[in-house]
């Protein structure tokens, strides 16, 4: 083996790892880490610290639901494009082949003095680090007239599931020529393309069932992810079909009325013949209990996902407060990779590598026209910082959109495994 | 009895055949990454950035990059990392690769079985 400058300085700064101070565990055994949330998130930094600690660490996983519908390709189900069953997975193997502790239950609390985690189920899990990795909940009162006792009439379908199930049949009973509304949500919020796919998806949907039935999105925002794609694509695919309502014309003026089905913008009321409220959203409640939200979501330290305020406890995905990563599975997973590392690090000694992060986002317009958006991201003091990135182009040609439409598929397949096993 | 041609060897013939095309700077460049000894536990880390997408078994669209042979690996990668292969994201990620990554995800990557 030759060594050259380059490859030297380059390898004294590869062995200059981050070595952290080693928590091992006193009176109970081996160190535990408890992760609260099976989604993209907790799911992978479950399964990655009991996979590369092989043994050390005992992991436990809290998770209400058994079969885990992925809210990433949610909307190829209402397309029509994937059945329910394909995006629904099963935490069977996380606990046979990776040991992991799969607890069925809610989370109802975090003591941090004690440290440990309260189930509803009654009975209490103690953790040396906690993850949180707890997904979305909804702002109160951010849409005039909508709770969640109206989510039955107008459903957010922004969890994967049942949610999901019952806006697609709500689509397909429109009568014919029938008006679907959209609420969309204001920044930050989970998934930033996924509205605009979703409309994409109703309108195919549409399109062949119901074609002259209309699409109205009431918006808050001046523009949206991917804009100029889904526009373009709108506009080549179904022309005439679907009328966004910016805030220069009143689309943050929205009031819903789920008895009547009725959805006033701006003071023209619309009859709905099906109506998707997508609300204002904050961090996973458990966050707030744990006591480590400021605001809407919880801060954390880009080098580790840990928390502003408790440094045993890590905060990941959706409800974490990064800096500059789209809230999304992908960054979900990514984020969880960097903690397990640094957390594995911290209570075995293992060596701990520089935090990096990447995403990609696809999204479908139409049958075999993909299109996505991705960057990579490095551990800044202050925050996760955006380092380059890329974005489908308007006019490419179809077999590139074709290419990226199966791409996604791959994806979606490795994802889902690296999350599951 | 004919036998189908094995992916890893179609993937091999794929390197060589661009790698007739590098030009010279280009194969100065490949071979200093290949005389770096890999950290294959540092390739184990950044490993977990190439298995958001690639599977173990590939897909249609995304191949499974498990089980090449080292160079074959750092060829590809440096490719993408030179633009000389055109992927929007594989430029992104390895473009912000060091030689020593390349050379870690190589050392990791190798030791897996296809």
């Amino acid at each position: 083996m030759s060594f050259n400058r380059r490859a030297f300085i380059g390898t004294a700064a590869a062995a200059a790892t981050l070595r952290a101070p080693m928590v091992r565990a006193g009176s109970h055994g081996k160190p535990r880490v408890v992760v609260v949330g099976g989604g993209a998130g907790g799911a992978t930094a479950a399964r990655y610290i009991a996979k590369d600690s092989a043994g050390e660490i005992d992991v436990t996983l809290i998770e209400p639901s058994r079969s885990y519908y992925t809210c990433f390709f949610s909307n190829l189900y209402i397309g029509g494009f994937r059945t329910i069953e394909s995006i629904a997975h099963s935490y069977g193997t996380l606990a046979s082949d990776y040991g992991i502790n799969v607890v069925h239950d809610w989370a109802t609390g975090v003591d941090r003095a004690a440290k440990s985690v309260a189930l509803a189920g009654g009975g209490r899990v103690p953790y040396d680090r906690l993850i949180l990795s707890p997904g979305i909940d909804f702002v109160a009162g951010s849409v005039a007239g909508w709770d969640l006792t109206s989510q039955n009439a107008m459903p957010h379908a922004y969890k994967g599931g049942s949610q999901t199930e019952l806006l697609k049949a709500q689509i397909l009973a429109m009568p014919e020529g029938g008006t679907f509304v959209m609420v969309a949500p204001p920044n930050p919020y989970r998934c930033p393309p996924g509205p605009y796919e979703r409309v994409s998806m109703v309108a195919h949907v549409l399109k062949q069932s119901n074609p002259t039935a209309k699409i109205i999105i009431a918006d808050s925002k001046a523009n949206f992810s991917k804009q100029g794609l889904f526009e373009a694509g709108w506009e080549a695919h179904y022309p005439g079909m679907i009328t966004r309502i910016g805030p220069d014309f009143g689309g943050e003026n929205v009031t819903v009325n789920p008895a009547e089905m009725t959805v006033d913008i701006d003071g023209e009321v619309i009859e709905a013949a099906a109506c998707n409220v997508i609300p204002a959203q904050k961090a996973g409640h458990i966050a707030d209990l744990a006591g480590v939200t400021e605001g809407n979501w919880a801060p954390v330290n880009a080098v580790d996902m840990s928390s502003k305020v408790d440094p045993e406890i890590h905060v990941l995905g959706d409800s974490a407060a990064q800096g500059d990563m789209p809230k999304s599975g992908f960054s979900a997973n990514s984020q969880a990779k960097v903690c397990a590392n640094a957390v594995r690090g911290a209570l075995t000694g293992s060596r701990v590598f520089p935090a990096r992060f990447s995403n990609t986002c696809w999204s479908l317009i139409d049958a075999d026209d993909g299109v996505k958006v991705g960057a990579t991201y490095e551990a800044t003091e202050e925050k996760i910082a955006r380092i380059d990135g890329f974005v489908s182009q308007t006019g490419e040609d179809a077999a590139t959109r074709k290419a990226t439409y199966e791409e996604s598929l791959g994806w979606y397949d490795a994802i889902t495994s690296d999350m599951f096993g | 009895m004919p036998v189908a041609p094995r992916p890893l060897t179609v993937a091999l013939a794929l390197c060589l055949g661009w790698a007739a095309a590098v030009t010279a700077e280009e194969e100065t460049e490949i071979g200093e990454i290949l005389a770096i000894e890999g950290d294959p536990e540092y390739g184990e880390y950044l490993s977990s950035e190439c298995t958001t997408c690639h599977q173990a078994s590939g897909s249609d669209a995304i191949p499974a990059i498990v089980g090449w042979p080292q160079e074959a690996f750092v060829v590809a990668l440096h490719g993408y990392k030179s633009g000389q292969r055109s992927h929007p994201a594989m430029q992104m990620i390895a473009g912000r690769l060091s030689d020593e990554e390349i050379a870690a995800l190589a050392a990791y990557f190798g030791t897996l079985a296809p």
